[in-house]
């Protein structure tokens, strides 16, 4: 086990911000975050799994989208197209700095956009645009805010719309996880809580383990 | 599992209750404005949650009153869509 050393600070896409973790040769990871408040909420879980398997000997980069958390771009500017060219754009970052493709790690709403980072895609817990225009416009509701600016997101309608009919791409060699308690269909399951519900940041040491083992085992193959 | 405990599951998972209070869940207990976790925010996740899992649609004006007044009621709800 090597010791667990700060992210590297990349930019991708005129100025959006990109983590590295871990050696630059050997396999190459590119983490896709979940979307909206759920990105916020695996904030300390996805860091947790990049260092462990950085740990591994396997590189893990991790960006952030335009308009997510570090960028200086505005949400309410962008359209769909914007992040599935990030996404694109960031593995292609991978591949000229390191000389390897990146296989794709893809969480819950990540999942809508990995097609276009490349073909080996490891899913956790993907799930549909419609669900999650959902809860962002029962977060709205809830709250009393304006459903067009939900819990501080303001999606444009443009981006909206595109969400809203944006499902995981079938094309690729996908294998997907799921936790034990979601009877979706899936290729293995992992016992564990679903942190991206929890409104505090929270980790759970036993599911980081499994996953990182899952992880690690596919990354390496 | 039934649906109740299928419920139980998603309290548990999505207000974080400890296991012995999921499993405490009966028709008669109380929920929205009775469970401290069970905020506004944590409505919306749930419901969500329960969308995805137990492969229902859920309308906007159907959310509200009985359905969320106790965990019978919701329970019902939830049957009720799945023609159970």
């Amino acid at each position: 086990m090597t010791a667990a050393r700060s992210p590297r600070v990349h930019l991708y896409a005129d100025g959006e911000f990109m983590l590295s973790y871990g050696p630059q040769d050997g396999p190459q990871l590119l983490v896709l975050q979940p979307l909206f408040e759920e990105m916020n909420r695996c904030r300390a879980m996805i860091a947790g799994l990049c260092r462990a398997l950085a740990g591994r000997g396997i590189g893990c980069w991790l960006p952030d989208l335009p308009g997510t958390g570090e960028s200086l771009r505005a949400l309410d500017t962008l359209t769909w197209e914007d992040w599935l060219a990030a996404v694109e754009t960031a593995a292609a970052t991978v591949r000229e700095g390191t000389g390897t493709a990146p296989a794709v790690l893809a969480i819950r709403g990540g999942a809508l956009l990995d097609h276009r980072a490349g073909s080996k895609r490891l899913r956790l817990a993907p799930t549909t645009g419609r669900s999650l225009l959902s809860d962002l416009r029962r977060s709205a509701l809830a709250s009393g805010s304006d459903p067009a600016h939900p819990a501080g997101y303001t999606v444009s309608p443009a981006l909206a719309e595109a969400l809203g009919a944006a499902a995981p791409s079938l094309d690729g060699e996908i294998r997907t996880l799921r936790l034990a308690s979601d009877d979706r269909p899936a290729d293995h399951r992992i016992e564990g809580m679903p942190l991206w519900r929890r409104p505090e940041p929270e980790t759970d040491r036993d599911m980081e383990t499994a996953l990182v083992e899952e992880i690690a085992r596919w990354a390496m193959a | 599992m039934t649906i109740e405990d299928q419920l139980r599951a998603i309290l548990r998972d999505v207000l974080g209750l400890d296991a012995g209070r999921a499993a405490a869940l009966d028709a008669d207990t109380p929920l929205f404005g009775a469970m401290p976790e069970l905020d506004s925010m944590a409505v919306a996740g749930l419901l969500t949650e329960i969308e995805d899992r137990l492969h229902i649609l859920i309308e906007d004006d159907e959310v509200g009153g009985e359905m969320l007044e106790t965990f019978g009621g919701l329970a019902a709800f939830v049957k009720g869509k799945r023609g159970a």
